[in-house]
């Protein structure tokens, strides 16, 4: 299991848990909240395809970050 | 800034520190933008404040000078974004005001009703030099009757006629 901590001063909440349900069918995810990040914990069969979902959930969390940045600014 | 690169093989990732107080925190994110079409971006914050930035190839490898090279890439684009940003938040009060002047005549000449109902009353600006008064208002005839009358009357005690002018 991985533990992703994205910074709450960084990614927005909702773009964590979109990425999280975009990549929901590919491992199994469990979303918690520390005072300073939200947290998800990624588990798949195998650790190099985990390693790579973590990787693309993070690039899809920050890409819809700073698209919906930019949308509200 | 404290500009420590580090590679970390084992796990491909390129790591490197950046000060929000010198980068805004709108362009790390339009750098970290154009990367994560290339590898991937990950974003954390230490216990500092400074962000921590590691790249990761999608490709499986991916030696250390090209990872090196990711960052140093990656610090040439958040120093144009961050001048782009200066620039923008500089002439932001003149593109407001561009916009708002194209958008003010896209909405086309006010109606026959909105120039009826507008309020013509009111003084529209202060006009200390007269610049504003209309022509026939500047130079419109006098009253020769309020042009002659001071000359034909003379002052009180004074001749009606020079002395020794008598015929």
């Amino acid at each position: 299991m991985t533990r992703l901590s994205f910074d709450k001063s960084l990614y927005q909440g909702p773009c964590v848990d979109e990425a999280v349900k975009v990549y929901g069918r590919f491992a199994t995810f469990e979303l918690t909240e520390a005072p300073q990040a939200w947290v998800v914990a990624v588990s798949a069969a195998d650790p190099a395809r985990e390693q790579k979902i973590c990787r693309e959930l993070s690039n899809y969390a920050l890409g819809l970050t700073i698209t919906q940045r930019k949308a509200g600014a | 800034m404290h500009h420590a690169i580090t590679t970390d093989l084992s796990q491909g990732t390129a790591r490197f520190t950046v000060d929000p107080s010198l980068y805004p925190l709108d362009a790390i994110y339009g750098a970290a933008y154009v990367f994560i079409d290339r590898c991937y971006v990950f974003l954390e914050k230490d216990a500092q404040g400074q962000v921590l930035v590691s790249l990761s190839p999608k490709a499986p490898a991916a030696d250390a000078p090209t990872l090196e090279r990711w960052a140093g890439e990656f610090s040439n684009e958040l120093l144009s974004c961050a001048w782009r940003h200066q620039l923008a938040a500089e002439n932001k009060t003149l593109l407001e005001q561009v916009t708002s002047l194209a958008l003010g005549g896209a909405m086309g000449p006010p109606s026959l009703d909105d120039l009826a109902n507008f309020d013509f009353s009111g003084q529209a600006l202060e006009d200390p030099l007269g610049i504003a008064m209309s022509w026939e208002e500047k130079y419109k005839k006098k009253d020769k009757k309020a042009e002659v009358a001071p000359a034909a009357a003379p002052a009180a005690g004074a001749p009606a006629e020079p002395p020794g002018e008598k015929r």
